[in-house]
């Protein structure tokens, strides 16, 4: 019986994947025939980087399953990768520091997510294009117009509101970031923001906030695939960017807009220390035996548990190591306003300080109870000098007074 | 000589509900204490460790007890076949009155005529306890919910997550969380004062009314 329906169910779910492969063959043959042809050969750059085939094939499984898609699809995210460089790219910058470009472009342990990334056909990108001045603005209104409603529009940095936008402008026009934003989104096929900065404000946005800093979405009113992290992982970008070419839709999103492929769980639930947080282990200071034992690291300010990413799965450069794995606490960096909400980032949040000040909740707490004990000890004193031997209640009420008493 | 006279106050099912919410508050604010800032366990070997899992397990089965406990008493403020005291609550709509019992309270004035089953601001004392119940409960199904993947749990953080956006994450949640603590704490204080003063000051029999259900009085024969 059990078996019966198993089979039924399996039934069910091999035909879904079988409609799901059907849809993303026929994507990535209009694919070939829509876009341009790739500009770089991946498998040669491979090769010239020291990566044999089997690399790639094991790269492949590892993309496939955090994709979450079954074994059968391996090939054609082999497929999707080799066409990567057919999509063009717009890469702005608004308010940040660069430091999602320079994660994804310049780790020392390449794996092949940074290496798609490089033979990325970006179309424009201020960081890495020769062009200044005129001429970039040239290469910029080229690529949206030609590409029209293919290209997709990746977009770092935060938008400022202040002084009509004005407090970043750029180009020789001297446009404003909201202004480029609304063009350039308006002829993508999708915008990706990269890094918690476009995504939700973050650092830009933290209070004071004396730009008026937003993410992109509330800036213009778009919608967004939100990549956040501070930086962001470059698996979730490539996948995200994968998705799109095989499926030709953009994955699934969480309600603040980032894939939930990647973004579903909290960093708590698959860290590897925590079998140390439920058995009561804390590093209590920064190199005391419990850091040497690799205990967990709540106690040192770990945000792990209000942070919802995929870095205890994947980690960063090539799986090599990640923060909590390094020893130091996650800072809840693709959270909105984790700046604010996090802080402090090295002491965990039942040390955080109101309104800037000195005090903690607890501190608070502690004074308040302080003083009710104190005032109704007070009370005691003076309402048993005062109240004494006498009757008080009212000689009508049923409630607070006895029948009898009434009488007398 | 002096008579005692038993009028009842408290049915039973009232009885049992007020001390197992005031068991399981107790529970969780000292579980919810550790949770938020524990202490390590030296001794032993990990494998043989699970405390914070079990304070956990706890905080969150007395949680869970919580929300029944609630429901329970939500019916029968408005069920109950001794006495349905759901009106009793909004004793401080009546605003001269909340004056006079204010003015009570700081010994300006004497008792004024009590109406209902709860003072003015005994009322006001309840009904703000059960909002703060509401949140304590919706933030902790919020943070529970993070955690559990499947089942009704996940169900509940599912249905939470507006609220969790718009509270601004987690990490706000678990602030507010652990602020509502301490609004319990603070309530207990009073809450406990103001029985024990009722009982002893006052000579209303209040303390024990909530055990045996009945409020004794002395009286002259």
């Amino acid at each position: 019986m059990a078996k019966g329906h198993d089979s039924e169910y399996k039934k069910m779910i091999d035909k879904q994947y079988k409609d799901l492969m059907k849809q993303c063959q026929v994507h990535m043959e209009q694919i070939e025939r829509v876009l341009p042809e790739p500009k770089e050969d991946l498998h040669e750059i491979l090769r010239d980087r020291g990566f044999s085939r089997r690399d790639f094939i094991k790269w492949t499984s590892a993309m496939t399953a955090a994709l979450m898609l079954p074994p059968i699809f391996r090939p054609m995210v082999a497929k999707a990768a080799e066409n990567f460089s057919r999509l063009p790219v717009v890469w702005l910058h608004f308010a940040e520091c660069t430091g999602c470009s320079e994660a994804f472009l310049r780790s020392s342990y390449p794996n092949v997510d940074d290496i798609l990334l490089e033979t990325i056909s970006l179309e424009y990108h201020e960081t890495l294009m020769a062009a200044s001045g005129y001429q970039a603005e040239q290469n910029l209104e080229k690529a949206i117009n030609d590409f029209n409603g293919k290209f997709i529009c990746v977009i770092e940095g935060a938008l400022p509101r202040g002084l009509d936008g004005r407090y970043l402008t750029l180009g020789p026009k001297g446009k404003t970031g909201i202004q480029v934003a609304k063009e350039v989104t308006s002829k993508a096929a999708a915008v990706v923001c990269i890094g918690s900065c476009s995504a939700f404000g973050n650092i830009p946005a933290a209070k004071p906030n004396p730009t008026d800093a937003v993410g992109i979405s509330k800036a213009i009113g778009v919608k967004t695939v939100n990549i956040a992290g501070c930086p962001p992982n470059a698996v979730n970008f490539t996948g995200t960017v994968l998705h799109y070419l095989m499926f030709g839709s953009l994955p699934a999103l969480d309600s603040l807009g980032r894939p939930l492929w990647a973004y579903e769980k909290r960093i708590h639930d698959f860290c590897e220390r925590r079998p140390h947080y439920d058995a009561a282990e804390f590093v209590e200071e920064w190199g005391d035996g419990g850091a040497k034992k690799g205990w967990c690291l709540y106690k040192v300010g770990c945000k792990g548990p209000y942070t919802y990413a995929n870095c205890s799965k994947v980690r960063f450069n090539d799986g090599i190591s990640w923060p909590i794995m390094a020893g130091h606490g996650c800072i809840g960096c693709t959270e909105p306003a984790f700046w604010d909400h996090m802080a402090p980032l090295e002491k965990p949040l039942d040390e955080k300080t109101l309104g800037g000040g000195e005090r903690t909740i607890d501190n608070i707490g502690i004074a308040l109870t302080g003083a009710a004990v104190a005032g109704v000890a007070v009370h005691a004193v003076a309402s048993v000098i005062k109240y004494k031997g006498k009757n008080i209640f009212p000689k009508n009420d049923d409630r607070m007074n006895t029948k009898e008493e009434k009488h007398d | 000589m002096q008579k005692y006279l038993g009028i009842k106050e408290w049915s039973a099912s009232m009885r049992i509900n007020h001390w197992a919410v005031a068991i399981s508050i107790f529970i969780l604010i000292v579980t919810g204490f550790y949770i938020a800032d524990p202490f390590t366990i030296y001794a032993g070997e990990t494998v043989n460790k699970f405390f914070m899992g079990n304070v956990r397990f706890v905080h969150i089965f007395f949680g869970g007890f919580l929300i029944f406990l609630s429901i329970w008493r939500l019916y029968l403020a408005f069920f109950s076949r001794f006495h349905a005291d759901w009106r009793d609550f909004l004793a401080w709509t009546d605003i001269k009155g909340t004056v006079a019992q204010i003015k009570f309270y700081l010994l300006i004035s004497r008792h004024p005529e009590q109406k209902y089953l709860y003072g003015p601001m005994q009322s006001l004392a309840y009904t703000g306890c059960w909002m703060m119940v509401v949140v304590i409960i919706i933030t902790g199904l919020i943070m529970m919910g993070a955690g559990y993947h499947a089942g009704l749990t996940s169900i509940a953080a599912f249905v939470l997550k507006p609220i969790e956006n718009l509270l601004g994450g987690l990490a706000m949640v678990r602030l507010i969380h652990h602020i509502f603590t301490w609004l319990f704490i603070l309530f207990i204080v009073v809450h406990i004062y103001m029985a024990f003063w009722y009982d002893t000051v006052l000579k209303q029999g209040t303390v024990s009314s909530m055990v045996g259900g009945i409020k004794f009085k002395r009286t002259k024969e």
